[in-house]
């Protein structure tokens, strides 16, 4: 299979030394900046609000009066602990802040992801056997075309013409506040207001999906054995999903472990514009109000997701896949 | 061998509707001046007003000409794009052709860093940065070239390891050629169209994280920015203003960044044998 080829496996280590880089980054940028290290990692405003009590505390639980490699060590030591540092504007452990906001954004990623694949992958195959014709030029043409739009532009587009022009969707949040709905109406309500920030995400990111399984059906319809199977008299839908696209469906998978990285920063993205409550919208607010631990802590605990999985992708893809296990 | 890839990208729909776009982009950026009487900074007329002969997309929240702004913007994104493009390009080349020609311990250790940092997602890298540094364009350009370059290390590579054992190369080699003329005058020639599909790779992707940088507010604030005009006027979409303001600034970036998807595109397509209906030699 020559499609095969195209795609490389990443060895666990590589993920390791990614990880060390990142964790090194985040240690390191912070502390580039001029000023003692508690003032430069929490910035002026905290400073103001914090207790003295409370900023002694910070410092000898991560050495930050001791030398870099001391700080380092306590660095690492306090992230296995799960302490990332103190969020000022929320009076609260940034781990802690972070983990209310983490749900909404894992349920908008993993619908997200999941739809884009299906509908890309199905695009793709359609669209793909039937190549140089017109419902596979509009295709093309109409998702090239979406892809263009960067997400939140997109996002904002479909809150203008829904949200305010029409009136049918809700304009912010995830939920509708005080409504106290429980069972079946609190899942409507959810999807409600998850319509419209899916529907963004899905439109822009199923591109390259689809262009990856147009390109794979295009060389897999090709090979001899569909010429056999189109011998043998199998219908053509049998064909095209049985034979071809089953052949396609590998690429596709390991795009998608590729796609999740910027469907994360693209879900940053779209909360904001539609202030759903996940991270990307604390990660705003973090901005807003100089609250840098917090910030920090955002990004690193999305790195280690992204990071996560795309290694299960990884080992899951040798699983479904003995070729690929063979050519390391 | 030798297509001729310029033929092929602009006489396909696609190619020429990206070049066009990208084209397009890169006049409005140059001919900003011309194309408007006022400053970016200065304020020129009522806070809030409707579009008019004076200002042709009204004015913003202070009173500045959108109009303007766009133009200006257009220059933002455009050498923010060229810029990481040239330099995450350099730093692909050397990486990649050193590597291949070098080999070694030395091509491994490098390709096991490459390797790790393909996997970091470079957005939000960048977001950790540049909300710490506050950065100018210049060293925004430098960030985001930190990040983008290792795709394309490994690519090149790959393509200098084929080349190396390629017949001309070769030849040179047994008439005693250094490796630097090897480098130089046989093998980044060769590379000549994979280079323009990388660096147009990359220049989509700074354009788009410069704006979703700006859009967050991490960003130069002297400087007129697609990304920050639309965060800003986002803020006043209860009102009218948003059909002057917020819409034409997303469609100058969407079609910027489709203009060099579009083009990347039609010579992605160009570049793969397999993918490629009928090939048109140069010459032809």
């Amino acid at each position: 299979m020559p499609v095969i080829k195209t795609i490389k496996k990443t060895s666990p280590v590589n993920y390791a030394v990614a990880l060390f880089i990142i964790l090194t980054i985040n240690f390191i940028i912070p502390r580039l900046m001029p000023g003692d290290p508690l003032q430069a990692i929490y910035g002026n405003e905290a400073l103001l609000v914090l207790t003295p009590e409370l900023q002694e505390e910070l410092c000898r639980r991560f050495s930050l009066d001791r030398p870099l490699g001391e700080q380092y060590a306590a660095y690492l030591f306090s992230l296995c602990r799960g302490d990332l540092g103190y969020s000022y504007f929320y009076n609260a452990p940034v781990l802690k802040v972070i983990s209310g906001f983490l749900p909404w954004t894992l349920l908008l990623t993993g619908l997200a992801s999941f739809l884009s694949t299906l509908s890309g992958f199905f695009l793709g195959v359609e669209s793909g056997s039937r190549r140089g014709r017109a419902l596979d030029q509009c295709l093309l043409g109409g998702i090239m075309f979406f892809s263009g739009f960067p997400d939140f532009f997109v996002g904002i587009i479909l809150l203008l013409f829904f949200g305010v022009f029409l009136s049918l969707a809700p304009l912010s949040g995830a939920l509708t506040p005080y409504a106290g709905h429980s069972g079946l109406m609190l899942v409507i309500d959810i999807l409600h207001h998850l319509a419209l920030p899916l529907t963004a995400l899905v439109m822009v990111r199923l591109t390259a999906t689809y262009l990856m399984t147009r390109s794979a059906m295009i060389t897999t319809l090709g090979e001899a054995f569909i010429l056999t199977a189109r011998a043998k008299g199998c219908p053509e839908r049998t064909v095209r999903y049985r034979h071809a696209g089953r052949n396609t469906l590998l690429p596709v998978v390991t795009a998608a472990g590729l796609q999740f990285a910027h469907l994360v920063t693209g879900t940053l993205f779209i909360e904001i514009v539609f202030s759903y409550p996940g991270l990307g919208s604390l990660l705003y607010n973090s901005l807003l109000t100089r609250d840098y631990p917090l910030m920090a802590g955002i990004l690193l605990i999305i790195t280690i997701v992204v990071l996560t999985i795309n290694l299960l992708l990884d080992i899951l893809y040798s699983k479904i896949d003995p070729r690929v296990a063979q050519c390391m | 061998m030798h297509v001729n890839y310029w033929r092929e990208v602009h006489t396909t729909s696609l190619g020429r509707i990206g070049l066009g776009l990208i084209i397009l982009m890169a006049a409005t950026a140059a001919l900003a001046p011309l194309l408007t009487t006022c400053q970016p900074s200065a304020y020129t007329g009522a806070p809030f007003a409707a579009p008019s002969a004076q200002h042709w997309l009204g004015t913003n929240d202070v009173g500045q000409d959108i109009w303007t702004h766009l133009l200006y913007g257009a220059r933002t994104s455009l050498a923010v794009g060229s810029g990481v493009a040239l330099l995450s390009l350099c730093l692909s080349v050397l990486a990649g052709c050193s590597s291949a020609l070098l080999g070694g311990l030395y091509d491994r250790l490098l390709m096991r860093l490459v390797d790790a940092l393909i996997i970091i997602p470079p957005v939000i890298v960048a977001i950790l940065a540049a909300a710490y540094l506050r950065p100018n364009t210049i060293l925004l350009v430098f960030l985001l070239s930190a990040f983008s370059w290792p795709g394309g290390a490994r690519v090149i590579r790959a393509q200098t390891l084929s080349l190396k054992e390629r017949m001309p190369v070769y030849a040179a080699r047994t008439f005693g050629a250094s490796r630097r003329r090897l480098l130089f005058s046989h093998i980044i020639p060769d590379l000549g169209p994979l280079l323009i599909a990388l660096m147009i790779q990359d220049a989509r992707r700074a354009v788009f994280m410069e704006a979703g940088l700006s859009f967050l507010g991490v960003c130069d604030p002297t400087i007129v920015s697609w990304g920050k005009m639309m965060q800003h006027a986002l803020k006043f979409v209860y009102m009218d203003v948003w059909r002057w303001w917020l819409l034409p600034t997303g469609f100058a970036l969407s079609l910027t960044i489709m203009g060099f998807t579009f083009t990347g595109f039609a010579l992605e397509s160009a570049l793969n044998p397999r993918l490629r209906k009928e090939v048109s030699h140069a010459g032809n």
